[in-house]
């Protein structure tokens, strides 16, 4: 089926198989981007238009006034700057944790190690809802509410689990040995985790960067309850609030999403080349 | 913080430029209130933000608003109650809500304020007593009523709008003769169905017998609610509703109505704010109140009011009651906000002329009705509101349920009441 | 003996942190809305008082709560099979070479940058009765005339919404089994050709990766709110109500916070009864590869 070998193994023939796929996976990717190019063309119509119902037909003119609404609105700026100093911090700080309680269990168990890890995992294992709102009293008692600084640190706490578990899973393939060599040559553990498994776990830490990412930069729970004022909200808030009294301006709404998954598609794209073989890593040892 | 020290250092200044021009008003240095509404569309807010700064210019204390869309309002509003970080002031519905939160303890009492500002004789509909006490400012209210195309109506030669229940019928056959849908409902988000059961009640059972259902010593399986639905399942069964309106938004309706492939939506006034935007004006609809089904029962109008509440916590009580009473005492205030909104004005004084023909026509209809309830899911309290909702939205899917419908919406909203 | 006693301030000094931050943002306040779940507070005001176990009694009685659980099984279910089972084939495709290899992956890794606000709004565009792209599909292909109303109707409202989420979901799983499959070192998978292997073998060999994608699948369809929520918030009247969206009606529709804790207790206990269970498939995976 592979032709990768076809041609080592065998004498070159007609192989089917390779256009068949390609034409399969043209017909998967055209259906899967069915919706895209609605949120597209939603983004090039008049709010009227779609409440007439013609979201669904090719447009005839080329209609920017919702990108010209978004782009030019000093709140969208302020959302998108708002979300940004959001979630690098909260990427970095949930994957530095992770990475810290990772190795611990990938290199220094204990006793009693495993029920931890199973603990912090449990943490991914609950709806954000329940913890709405003591989580809402802490930072009103904190007098932090209507600040940034809730969604960041709720993120990072959040995050942890997700990343504690994908790191512990890659570090504990980087082989023993190479540990104990550098413990020999006199290494504290944190210059093995720095020195010896970090480097190697750039891959991990990419895939982890890029979902973290994605995920924090399209959450809308936790701004929706910690943040007040206008100046504060992030670009997900923008989405939600775009729905007036009566109706949701449906063409600026289509616009702004596509600005609003910008960052994280780039993210992708840029990390995209180390995905795959971190994946791997976590996905080998389970 | 630092921002808000200087603006409310330049406000005193000018407002203390201008106490001799203001009379009875004393000059305010400063001072914040925080409020939190959910009118957020383009026009509620510019309206507000304008009204807003007139309050500044006047008493010299400045308004942070935080406005949170409808329905998330209804959850912000309890996280931050829950979590005891509630704004001094916040936009409410009057009725069964304001009571639950009255009970909850967590409003401040507007008696004094009342008093002094005299709003005994400047509020319309004085419903706003609860546990004795004042607790909410009127700042607004809708009245539900029959909207319909009139072009539609002249198609299919109907001249006269109906008055009682048999005409209604007749009509609807009229204008499915002529092809057109006699009335749209868009309940995907169950709350527009709430005005047919209410006005299927009050017009059959009355107003006193409906304040009792809503208060729960009345159940859902008394005969007096099967003769309600049962005429709605009339209508439906006749297919005088147009399609599935389970599967459209009360917008969606509005549309129906005005590209004329429907007839009527029963609906609030802010329809006509809707309708106004979208092009669709008083030359081309109108309303008629919803027809009298049994003889010798109060007409009775239905609609939500809104209001401004105080919360009990409220860091700044005085500067909140002297927003509240700016809010409903200046006429032109009121006005200006009623038109934004589509809605009548609670302010007694506002001239009629400024309203628009039909919100006239509203206003009159609500003066000369012998009741005002408020809709079911502000009459009744909120858990046992959810229940009723998704039971109407349950019969509208499947009308000869109802027996059984009603049965699990007793027994639901039994449960809830005890709570 | 100085070893050990250095390695222990290192567990102590790279634990200490995530620990703490984990320990005081999640697990104090889980348990202290647990605390709730035996009280009959109603999320506005100071007085509640305590009610024992009536509220877990009363979820026996709560045929919305029934209903929820369905529901929430179905969608994990629905999780297991479809993103799953879709992600794997295409991850196979793609996997065998095929020209613009990475187009295609952008392409359905692209639906997870889009936020749930987004993905329901444009579904509920898909699936709109009289003009959505669902129906004008449906009808060219048939030539009828169909106007139906996919998420307004009982018995298709939850399918619609875990299809919208399945789209979303397929991505994450596509990306996890092409990692699994070109992990495998190309000497190995040389050998296998040169042996005859077969799809099957192949498939065979992302078994690791499978538990990821599983456990993920499983762990976000009970999460499975936000989407949800944007396309029939629960409805059409709580039909399509999976335990989180019952949580949260209870707790902020209903205003029964104490009712609304204790359901999310059960469902707590029920996503760590399953993580006991993918623990002990990361063991068994683990021997697999010692």
């Amino acid at each position: 089926m592979n032709d990768r070998y076809a041609s080592a193994t065998t004498s070159p023939s007609f192989n089917p198989w390779p256009a068949a796929i390609f034409v399969c996976l043209t017909v998967l990717a055209v259906l899967f981007l069915a919706p895209t190019i609605g949120v597209l063309l939603s983004s090039l119509k008049t709010t009227q238009d779609i409440a007439l119902g013609k979201l669904w037909s090719l447009p005839t003119s080329l209609y920017l006034d919702n990108f010209a609404t978004v782009l030019t609105n000093p709140a969208i700026h302020t959302y998108l700057l708002n979300t940004l100093l959001i979630a690098v911090p909260a990427t970095a700080g949930s994957i530095a944790l992770g990475i810290l309680s990772g190795y611990v269990f990938a290199k220094l168990p204990f006793r009693g190690s495993d029920i931890l890890f199973l603990a912090i995992v449990a943490g991914m294992f609950f709806p954000p809802q329940v913890i709405l709102i003591p989580l809402f009293r802490l930072f009103n008692g904190l007098g932090l509410l209507d600040t940034l600084w809730p969604m960041i640190f709720v993120h990072i706490a959040m995050g942890i689990p997700i990343c504690t578990l994908m790191m512990r899973n890659f570090f504990a393939t980087v082989p023993a040995a190479l540990r104990e060599a550098a413990i020999i040559e006199g290494a504290s553990e944190w210059q093995v985790l720095s020195k010896v498994a970090l480097p190697l776990s750039l891959p991990a830490l990419a895939v982890l960067s890029t979902l973290q990412f994605t995920w924090i930069w399209n959450d809308f729970l936790w701004p929706l309850i910690f943040t007040q004022s206008d100046d504060k909200r992030t670009i997900m808030l923008g989405l939600v609030f775009l729905q007036g009294q009566y109706s949701v301006a449906w063409g600026i709404q289509g616009a702004l999403s596509l600005v609003a998954s910008l960052p994280t598609l780039i993210v992708f794209l840029f990390f995209q080349r180390y995905f795959i073989k971190g994946m791997t890593m976590g996905a080998v040892k389970g | 913080m630092f921002k808000t020290t200087r603006r409310a250092l330049m406000a005193s200044a000018l407002a203390s430029g201008l106490l001799a021009a203001l009379p009875a008003h004393e000059a305010f240095a400063g001072g914040e209130v925080t409020i939190s509404h959910y009118f957020t569309g383009d026009l509620g807010l510019d309206g507000l933000k304008q009204i807003f700064a007139e309050f500044n210019k006047e008493t010299g204390i400045t308004v942070k608003d935080s406005p949170i869309g409808h329905e998330d309002f209804k959850t912000g509003i309890l996280v931050r109650a829950a979590g005891g970080n509630l704004p001094d002031v916040f936009s409410y519905w009057a009725g069964a809500r304001t009571q639950f939160v009255v009970n909850s303890n967590s409003l401040h009492p507007i008696d004094d304020m009342w008093k002094a500002a005299g709003l005994d004789a400047i509020v319309a509909n004085g419903a706003t007593l609860y546990n004795g006490h004042r607790y909410l400012v009127p700042f607004g209210y809708h009245y539900a009523g029959m909207f319909y195309n009139k072009k539609v109506m002249q198609k299919a030669g109907i001249t006269e709008m109906p008055k009682t229940w048999d005409e209604f019928k007749a009509m609807c056959d009229k204008l499915k003769a002529a092809g057109v849908a006699p009335i749209a409902l868009g309940s995907k988000n169950r709350w527009p169905a709430q005005f047919w059961f209410d006005y299927l009640l009050l017009r059959t059972a009355g107003p006193d017998y409906r304040a009792k259902l809503m208060a729960g010593t009345a159940s859902y399986t008394d005969p007096e609610v099967l003769e309600a639905m049962d005429l709605w399942k009339q209508l439906l069964d006749a297919g005088d509703f147009a399609k599935t309106p389970n599967a459209y938004d009360w917008t969606d309706a509005a549309d129906q109505v005005q590209r004329g492939e429907a007839a009527m939506t029963l609906m609030g006034t802010w329809i006509t704010g809707y309708w106004n935007n979208n092009k669709f004006t008083d030359a081309d609809y109108d309303f008629f109140e919803f027809p009298t089904v049994k003889d010798g029962v109060p007409r009775a109008a239905v609609g939500p009011v809104d209001g401004l509440v105080i919360s009990a916590n409220a860091k700044n009580a005085e500067g909140a009651e002297k927003l509240l009473e700016f809010m409903i005492s200046k006429p032109d205030v009121q006005a200006k906000w009623a038109s934004i909104q589509g809605a009548l004005s609670a302010n007694v004084n506002v001239d009629a002329k400024s309203y628009t023909p039909v919100m006239q026509h509203a206003l009159d209809v609500v003066k000369n009705a012998q009741a005002f309830a408020f809709n079911y899911d502000l009459a009744t309290p909120p858990p046992v509101a959810e229940v009723g909702l998704s039971a109407f939205a349950q019969f509208i899917d499947n009308p000869g349920d109802v027996k059984s419908i009603l049965d699990q919406t007793q027994a639901a909203a039994a449960a809830a009441f005890k709570q | 003996m100085n070893l050990e006693r250095d390695k222990t301030l290192w567990r102590l000094a790279m634990l200490i942190p995530p620990l703490a931050v984990f320990g005081v943002l999640v697990v104090w306040p889980l348990f202290s809305s647990f605390y709730y779940s035996f009280t009959n507070w109603n999320g506005f005001g100071a007085n509640y008082r305590y009610v024992g176990l009536d509220n877990f009694l009363q979820i026996f009685d709560d045929p919305l709560f029934m209903r929820a659980i369905v529901n929430t099984v179905i969608w994990m279910l629905a999780a297991v099979i479809l993103p799953t089972g879709l992600g794997l084939v295409l991850a196979l495709l793609i996997d065998s070479q095929v020209p613009g290899a990475s187009v295609f992956k952008s392409i359905f890794y692209l639906p997870i940058c889009l936020s749930a606000i987004v993905v329901g709004q444009i579904w509920v565009w898909i699936y709109q009765p009289d003009w959505g792209l669902l129906n004008t599909a449906i009808n060219l292909v048939t030539g009828g005339d169909s106007h139906f109303a996919w998420l307004a109707k009982p018995g298709t409202a939850l399918y619609a919404v875990i299809a919208a989420w399945s789209w979303q979901q397929t991505g994450l799983a596509m990306v996890i089994f092409l990692a699994g499959l070109t992990a495998i070192p190309s000497d190995l998978v040389e050998v296998c050709h040169i042996e005859g292997a077969s799809t099957g073998q192949r498939i065979r060999q992302v078994r690791p990766a499978t538990v990821v994608v599983v456990a993920l699948g499983v762990i976000n369809s009970l999460k499975g709110f936000d989407v949800l929520y944007i396309m029939t918030g629960g409805g059409p009247f709580n039909t399509s109500d999976t335990l989180a969206m019952h949580m949260y009606n209870e707790s902020f529709k209903k205003y029964h916070m104490g009712y609304g804790s204790a359901i999310s207790v059960v469902l707590f206990l029920i996503a760590l009864a399953i993580i006991f269970a993918y623990f002990r498939q990361l063991r068994k995976v683990d021997q697999i590869y010692e």
